[in-house]
């Protein structure tokens, strides 16, 4: 969610680089279209059921049992939220991909609670324009 | 602009107090370091797609289900891609 806000404050900025933001998650997407009404975003999340596009970054994981019990002991029900009994997840990643397909940066972290700073995929964006 | 990760250390450290709002008890919060530290020994985060690989395309519906493909973005420009877990 705080991933989301921030990537809405350079929203502007980026289209204006002429470039544009997705998110992607494996949430459903009457969950999507949730929050992208709470948080008054301007760009689109996607819903990526079954995480095959995650699987194709090479992002995905499965959260061991244990953690599943807590989860699910927090109300959070992966099987629910994303239609997935397995309870994979796709690890936090931002990528800038440029014109031609290619990965121009890549931060993907295994600890979900350090995250880039967006104004750095603001800054590259500047580069491949220039 | 303010920073991302100076949030998402407030939001850890009054998650992990274990005081109100969340009042997180004590064995949730190792067992969540246990897992995040599992899953960076496990060197998973290395084989993922890198700088210099090409993205795979996708085509996924957004949030009104209307269908978006990356091979349409990105003939208008370049793309930044986030991929996040959920609203929970």
């Amino acid at each position: 969610m705080m991933e989301l806000e921030a990537l809405q404050e350079i929203d502007s900025e980026v289209r204006a680089l002429g470039g544009r933001i997705v998110a992607l998650t494996p949430e459903r997407e009457r969950y999507t279209r949730n929050v992208h009404k709470k948080l008054n975003l301007t760009f689109d999340i996607l819903t990526d059921l079954h995480l095959k596009t995650a699987e194709q970054f090479r992002l995905v994981f499965a959260l061991p049992d244990y953690l599943r019990d807590l989860y699910r002991s927090f109300g959070s029900t992966l099987d629910r939220f994303h239609d997935e009994p397995e309870y994979r997840l796709p690890m936090p990643a931002r990528y800038v991909i440029d014109k031609e397909g290619i990965i121009r940066a890549a931060d993907v972290n295994a600890d979900y609670t350090i995250r880039p700073e967006p104004s750095e995929a603001v800054r590259l964006l500047r580069t491949l324009r220039a | 602009m303010a920073s991302l990760q100076p949030r998402l250390d407030e939001f850890k450290k009054a998650f992990e107090s274990g005081a109100p709002p969340y009042s997180a008890p004590h064995e949730a919060i190792e067992t969540m370091h246990r897992a995040t530290a599992e899953l960076k020994a496990s060197g998973l985060e290395n084989i993922a797609l890198n700088v210099g690989d090409r993205a795979p395309e996708f085509s996924l519906f957004n949030q009104d289900h209307v269908k978006v493909n990356s091979a349409g973005l990105l003939r208008q420009g370049p793309m930044v891609v986030s991929f996040f877990r959920g609203h929970w």
